[in-house]
């Protein structure tokens, strides 16, 4: 009797604990977020990261976080970086620290970042963007840590996104409209250019 | 009459005591090192005025208290940062032999660097066995004082687990862990392991002020410590526990039972936390050399020894009463031959 009723707990946490799991290990319910800044492709990323939330602690600017079940269940305890909330402010201390080379440490140098890192790329909306709207802003421009090679503003300080972006999201933190006209998209969504990590696959 | 209490406990104790003590350091140190690691981000913002009153309070708590030893604290207080699954000392990483394990698992490769942070545990675990169990892991403080409330709960009669399992339990769920990362490809293990549970819900809680779902298992397995059996996490479905056991196989330290002074009072087994038979010289890959049953035993009949192998069932201690009875049949019978 006590076996079974040992055994009919054990099975029933563990559905418990599963349940959310599962339910958040669909796609549908998945938040737009950034892996932080060295960040090996999502599936060997995933396998190398122990989850040890040394990136977490070492991040001065707070920036990222630990996944619980929002993102599946493959996830859990997984740093990631919303850059609404608090951005990378790209001092590669996270790759630094990271016992399993999952974020790789970079030289924190303004050639080996635009170079190595690919976190997502800026993408502006025109309809929301105030400088679009005839109000000039600018705010991305200044905000961004590397003007004129990610970003460039033009007539009305209207911003152009460019190719070389690293997607630390500090122009979508600082933009001054609700809801933010510029937004980073993560390099593990979309498609084209903007998919699978395209700069650190490579290398 | 009142009996003279000696002004220092035995001798005996002191290697408890002192595991106790490293207990509280290390666990100390996951509060203390998401706080500094608080105050740091403080610090490097520059931006005291903006903190509200109970961050100040913690600023300037912890400014006085490292002041003395640095004049940057955003960058010099990295030197130490981590848990007890992955740390790092000034530079040095050192890691769970079970994230390596995991990490192996998920990633079908061995990558040396991450290989290299697990060397001194491995070292220490083959030479003195499952000595993090007890000596360091933060959640075997929190476990020890969850079974103190349990002996206090079965004094008062409340229910309280008593399930036998079989101790090889957790080499499947080290097994089960291991595989599900090798099908996932994602280092699950951590999930489960409490160690790594305490240390990171400790950090959230200090550093994001609000628990994970880690939290909820480590809860679940402190109700199963108290309602389905003793130490049941640790003695039954730690992977962790699991593979240091392993690692301790051979190891060279061991508590040995000296057979001519013990005296059979059984203290060592009711006060083992692994349900182990130290009476009948039962230790094996199962004893993590907690030291309890060393600071219990009246007779100091217990004492670590230097030895790959146990010594196998001594029988009765000479100085107990099975043991007499035994000998002075025998010299019954001698006498009436």
């Amino acid at each position: 009797m006590q076996r079974r009723y040992f055994l009919s707990s054990l099975a029933a946490s563990a559905v418990t604990l599963l349940a959310p799991a599962v339910a958040h290990a669909l796609p549908t319910n998945r938040k737009r977020f950034l892996r932080p800044p060295g960040a090996l492709a999502e599936a060997v990323f995933l396998s190398r990261c122990i989850r040890c939330g040394q990136c977490s602690a070492i991040c001065p600017n707070d920036a990222i976080r630990a996944f619980d079940f929002e993102n599946g269940y493959s996830s859990l305890g997984t740093p990631y970086i919303v850059p609404r909330e608090k951005a990378c402010i790209l001092c590669m201390k996270c790759g630094d620290v990271c016992p399993t080379g999952a974020l790789q440490a970079i030289a924190r140098d303004a050639e080996e970042i635009i170079s190595k890192v690919k976190m997502g790329h800026a993408r502006v909306d025109k309809s929301l963007c105030l400088s679009y709207q005839g109000k000039t802003c600018g705010v991305c421009y200044r905000a961004c840590p590397l003007p004129d090679v990610s970003i460039t503003v033009g007539r009305l300080e209207q911003p152009q996104v460019l190719a070389d972006c690293v997607g630390c999201g500090l122009c979508e933190r600082s933009c001054i409209q609700i809801p933010h006209a510029i937004r980073i998209i993560p390099r593990t969504t979309g498609s084209g250019p903007l998919s699978e990590n395209s700069k650190a696959a490579e290398t | 009459m009142t009996s003279k209490k000696p002004l220092l406990p035995p001798p005996r104790t002191f290697l408890n005591r002192l595991r106790w003590m490293v207990l509280c350091v290390v666990f100390s140190m996951l509060v203390l090192l998401p706080v500094v690691g608080v105050y740091q981000n403080y610090a490097a913002a520059h931006a005291y005025d903006f903190l509200a009153p109970s961050e100040k309070l913690l600023y300037d708590i912890v400014e006085p208290a490292t002041a003395w030893f640095t004049n940057d604290p955003a960058t010099d207080l990295d030197a130490i940062k981590g848990t007890t699954w992955s740390a790092n000392f000034f530079g040095y990483k050192i890691s769970d032999p079970l994230a390596v394990a995991g990490q192996i698992a998920a990633g079908k490769e061995l990558y040396w660097p991450f290989l290299f942070t697990a060397l001194i545990p491995i070292i220490v675990s083959l030479l003195i066995g499952r000595i993090f169990c007890g000596w360091i892991c933060p959640a075997t403080l929190i476990y020890e004082l969850n079974d103190k409330l349990r002996s206090w709960m079965a004094r008062y009669q409340l229910p309280v687990g008593e399930l036998k399992l079989n101790l090889r339990l957790k080499y499947w769920v080290l097994l089960v862990g291991v595989i599900l990362s090798f099908i996932t490809g994602s280092v699950l293990v951590a999930a489960f392991y409490p160690p790594a549970i305490v240390g990171r819900e400790l950090y959230y809680v200090i550093a994001f002020s609000g628990f994970g779902v880690g939290a909820v298992f480590f809860l679940l397995t402190l109700l199963g410590d108290l309602f389905v059996a003793k130490r049941s996490f640790c003695r039954y479905l730690c992977p962790g526990g699991a593979l240091y056991s392993l690692l301790g196989r051979y190891r060279l330290v061991r508590i040995k039972r000296n057979v001519e002074t013990c005296n059979d009072c059984k203290k060592c087994n009711q006060v083992c936390q692994f349900g182990l038979d130290p009476l009948r010289d039962d230790f094996g890959q199962e004893c993590n050399n907690y030291s309890t049953c060393i600071a219990v035993c009246p007779s100091d009949a217990l004492q670590f020894t230097l030895n790959t192998h146990d010594t196998p069932y001594q029988r009765p201690g000479h100085r107990g009463r099975q043991y007499r009875q035994h000998k002075s049949s025998t010299e019954k019978k001698r006498q009436a031959a």
